[in-house]
């Protein structure tokens, strides 16, 4: 394709927005619609699924032993437990150990600690089991109800099962939003190019008797289908990085607390939302327009 | 150049609109088609530009089949036909140049042969100073040499004329006839359906009469026929 002609297609796809440009613009604000929400929901997972990880590598299951068991009792529980299937690690924290954690913590001045030390420990023998991924948790626990000699058994199943549970209804509610949205883009970009090939039809006659191939025909129109998905898409996009950026830095504002979660880097979301999102603007652009040049384009 | 091979075009209605036609158009001919509304001429323009199929028959163009053309290669049997219509059918939104110019830019011609060709033909038709015009500042004559510059520039061997007088007075047309005169001596093959008697009692040209879809006269040059 010759440089000039691409200029053409171009400048005829441009001109051909203009002259039509109230749907022009419905199409864009569709395809802005539904590429926020889609940008809103990867934003809100991939966060979900960001804190999930991070709690899968501090969050573990603390088992705890009744009585006191022996150092060969202690050896073959830990054997069992590292036995169970999705088991990372599992690490002995004897009493001892768990007082000089507890004061490192709390700092060892504290008036608790008073009148504890080696003979004179209430914490119990405990292990510190670390998982290969988060979902297997409820697997483990119910292995680990089957070992004889365990007093207790401490996690944090309740709360990653609140995030797992609210990523998932986000990534499923934010998929069917974005492709309801998607389809109305799709309709609503269908009939603009429709509106634009009634427009030109005596253009598109005389091209045809000039000997105009079909595709040279086409093409300014799928160009209008292109620029309607890429400025549908660059919109909500480029208005999506200062914001994502605000919010973030918002709530480390508002609630120090949650400083122990990292929020995903305003760069880490954009790298994959940002060609993701441009690339489905386009697509969006490009199944409406041909959809509709096959239905309205007579060639 | 062209010809028709026992060609008969009947319409989904079941009306007849050539039937049998046998038609041999040499290189450099100037051919009038001439009959009665319904006679055919339409039918048969359509058929050479390949906007309607044979319904049985052959046309064979600069020796090509062009009935068993697949619907890409049209584009490129087109570039050897050039057509001018009654109703001119130009871009109001373009001038002059640019409406020559559009017929070299959709077969993708270099901007260079463009910028050199489209001045030469406006020229050649008369135009040589209306090229910053729109259509609506123009005479219908000379909207019409417009439309003729577009069909020419690519410099096609055949040109097809559906009565393209039809819309202009005696002088303007007078104009035209020569003009296509000019452009037949050039070597341009020229295919032309009219009702216009005096232009085809003038030219002395061949002269082919249709009527209710069959030829029922062709001379290789003299008038009108009053049985059409």
């Amino acid at each position: 394709m010759r440089p000039s002609t691409i200029k053409y297609f171009l400048r005829e796809g441009l001109s051909g927005l203009k002259k039509n440009l109230l749907m022009t613009m419905a199409s864009i604000i569709a395809v802005m619609a539904c590429i926020s929400i889609m940008s809103f929901s990867y934003c809100v997972a991939s966060n979900l699924q960001h804190i999930l990880q991070q709690m899968e590598d501090s969050i573990g299951i603390s088992v705890f032993l009744g009585g006191s068991p022996t150092s060969q009792e202690i050896e073959d529980m830990k054997t069992k437990i590292s036995e169970i299937d999705h088991v990372l690690e599992v690490r002995y924290i004897s009493p001892g150990d768990a007082l000089e954690e507890l004061k490192t913590d709390w700092g060892a001045d504290e008036d608790i600690f008073e009148g504890l030390d080696e003979t004179n420990n209430p914490l119990s023998h405990s292990f510190q089991i670390t998982l290969d991924k988060i979902e297997s948790q409820d697997t483990v626990l119910q292995a680990l109800k089957g070992i004889d000699g365990i007093d207790n058994i401490r996690h944090g199943q309740t709360e990653t099962e609140l995030i797992m549970k609210a990523n998932k209804v986000f990534k499923i509610a934010g998929f069917l939003v974005m492709l309801i949205l998607g389809v109305i883009s799709i309709m609503i970009i269908m009939n603009t190019i429709r509106i634009s090939v009634v427009n030109r039809r005596v253009e598109i006659n005389i091209m045809k008797y000039v000997g105009a191939t079909d595709w040279f025909i086409r093409w300014p129109f799928i160009i209008e289908g292109v620029i309607i998905g890429v400025v549908g898409a660059l919109l909500p996009l480029l208005l999506g990085i200062p914001i994502y950026a605000k919010i973030i830095s918002s709530i480390y504002n508002y609630f120090p607390v949650i400083k122990i979660i990292q929020f995903r880097l305003v760069g880490d979301v954009f790298v994959v939302l940002f060609p993701v999102a441009l690339a489905f603007g386009v697509l969006l652009g490009i199944i409406g327009s041909v959809t509709s040049i096959r239905k309205h384009l007579r060639v | 150049m062209i010809w028709l091979n026992n060609v008969t075009k009947t319409y989904p209605n079941g009306s007849r609109g050539v039937e049998n036609l046998n038609l041999h158009i040499e290189k450099g001919d100037f051919v009038f088609i001439v009959g009665s509304s319904g006679s055919g001429k339409s039918t048969l323009i359509k058929l050479l530009l390949k906007e309607l199929e044979p319904t049985t028959g052959d046309i064979i163009i600069n020796r090509v089949k062009t009935n068993e053309l697949s619907s890409n290669q049209i584009p490129y049997l087109r570039r050897n036909l050039g057509v001018v219509f009654q109703d001119f059918r130009l871009l109001p939104n373009k001038t002059v140049y640019e409406n020559v110019a559009f017929a070299m830019r959709v077969i993708e011609a270099p901007n260079r042969i463009i910028r050199r060709n489209v001045p030469a033909v406006l020229a050649l038709v008369g135009l040589g100073k209306k090229g910053r015009s729109y259509p609506n500042q123009l005479s219908g004559g000379e909207q019409q040499r417009t439309a003729l510059a577009r069909a020419i520039v690519n410099n096609p061997p055949i040109l097809i004329c559906d009565e393209p007088t039809g819309n202009l007075d005696p002088e303007t047309a007078w104009g035209i006839m020569q003009l296509l005169d000019d452009i037949n001596k050039r070597g341009t093959t020229i295919v032309m359906a009219t009702h216009a008697r005096d232009i085809v009692d003038d030219m002395q040209k061949r002269v082919v009469t249709l009527k209710q879809g069959n030829i029922v006269r062709d001379i290789k040059k003299g008038g009108y026929c009053d049985e059409a």
